[in-house]
């Protein structure tokens, strides 16, 4: 008998274990659905501009890093407890976005991700951010 | 006075080791820039001077945008005292000072603020506003803001009359809890890594003891060098000034007055994220908002009057 209750408390406890990180696994984001007048927007920071290793690395590492990491990997201390995937900005398939597509994704956001519109607020600067994410590229 | 040679002169050491440093990086940007393209200056503004309107218990001539709710919680240890007498560790287990504040960005250059602190049951109400704002191209080559601070002491009425039975509490209005802290700042953003603010302001109090004076002109500088996008070194000084034509009591104080004219030093760290920014510092002055801290300090920097800070700042944007 005591056998048996100890079975069934062992077996309670893996059940709440396997739901619990279920119900805690994080899930990838579904498509952006990004307004045609973003989609368009062209960057008004060339590639090789100075303010995206400066300006746009500064303000991706304060801004970005904690959750986005570093390289821009989806790894940085709070990624962990997101319940959305934040995806890899080395990957292809990131970069084969447009620049208005990451401009969109990047500042006005959706869900878990924050609305930066206000935190960054100069447009240059934002296209330095989007430049920086540029040079994530694998 | 001495002292505040001494600190000066710290102060002046200090400037000088952060322009010497930055002429360093600038000569190291000039040689990046010349192989990539050039970043065109315009007459737009240039980024915010500090990472926060407040550094230290002093206000910078940052503002946020419009609609931008920032929490502010500031924390003040007792003083390091190093007799051994005294069972303390550093002055964290001695009192403390605090004050929790809420500040509202009504417009892009106004912004609103409510405080309570502990010592003296200080309320508070703020007003911050940015006259003008320095440019990239350098056409406006400062910032300059507009700071008020009213504040309203808390304190039981006998603080003022004495028992109810005295004659003085006849004379009690609530106007004696009254005091004002009026500052200019102007600031200066000079590259990404070092910004400069000095400032020169009014305090006034409705109601002092007898043997102090009602106000007091005092001057102010503070400074950020960035290490690196989250990290800086952050510095800052209240010095007030001994102006006789302003005194409304002018006898000699006798040996058992407290006085209270010790300048404010501040030395620490900055660790600043999209919603927060830390402090962590060591300073002087005990009191927190900016007329305690003129009129009220009577800790020398340099002679064991040196406590721990922190401050925590957190954002929300609407």
């Amino acid at each position: 008998m005591k056998s048996s209750i100890k079975l069934f408390a062992l077996i309670c406890t893996m059940i709440a274990f396997v739901a619990t990180n279920v119900a805690m696994a994080q899930k990838a984001g579904g498509p952006w659905t990004v307004p045609a007048n973003y989609k368009q927007k062209k960057s008004t920071v060339k590639a090789g501009d100075p303010s995206i290793n400066s300006v746009g690395k500064d303000l991706y590492n304060k801004n970005c890093k904690s959750c986005h990491g570093a390289k821009g990997l989806g790894d940085g201390p709070k990624a962990a407890g997101l319940k959305t995937s934040t995806g890899d900005f080395s990957s292809a398939k990131f970069q084969a976005n447009t620049d208005g597509d990451i401009y969109y994704m990047s500042f006005v956001g959706r869900d878990e991700m924050p609305n930066f519109e206000k935190k960054i607020t100069d447009e240059a600067d934002r296209w330095a951010v989007v430049g920086y994410i540029r040079t994530l590229k694998k | 006075m001495k002292n505040i040679y001494k600190i000066l002169k710290i102060s002046a050491l200090t400037l000088f080791a952060l322009i010497t440093a930055q002429t360093t990086t600038f000569a190291q940007e000039e040689a990046t820039a010349d192989s990539t393209v050039q970043e065109q200056p315009s007459n737009k503004p240039v980024r915010p001077a500090f990472e926060s309107p407040l550094l230290f218990d002093a206000a910078t001539t940052t503002l946020f945008p419009s609609k931008t709710l920032e929490f502010v919680l500031q924390h003040r240890f007792g003083v390091i005292d190093t007799k051994d007498d005294n069972y303390d560790m550093a002055g964290i287990w001695g009192a403390a000072n605090i004050r929790l504040g809420l500040n509202y960005s009504i417009l892009d250059n106004l912004t609103v603020g409510v405080g309570t602190t502990k010592f003296n049951k200080m309320e508070d109400l703020q007003l911050k506003y940015r006259i003008i704002e320095q440019t990239r191209s350098n056409s406006i080559p400062v910032t300059v803001v507009l700071y008020e601070v009213v504040g309203i002491d808390g304190s039981p009425q006998s603080k003022w009359d004495g028992t109810p039975e005295s004659s003085a509490s006849k004379s009690y209005k609530f106007s004696n809890r009254m005091s004002y802290y009026t500052q200019l700042i102007v600031s200066r953003r000079f590259n990404d890594q070092l910004s400069l603010q000095v400032g020169g302001a009014f305090t006034h109090y409705n109601c002092v003891d007898s043997v102090y004076n009602h106000d007091r002109i005092s001057l102010s500088f503070a400074g950020r060098y960035k290490f690196s996008p989250q990290l800086a070194f952050i510095v800052s000084g209240d010095f007030p000034l001994d102006i006789t034509s302003i005194k409304d009591y002018k006898k000699v104080a006798d040996e058992n007055t407290v006085i209270y004219d010790k300048p404010n030093l501040c030395v620490g760290l900055e660790i600043a994220t999209s919603s927060h920014a830390f402090h962590v510092y060591a300073g002087s002055a005990q009191g927190i908002l900016p007329q305690e801290v003129t009129m009220w300090n009577k800790n020398d920097f340099f002679h064991g009057g040196v406590l721990i800070g922190l401050n925590i700042t957190r954002l929300w944007n609407f």
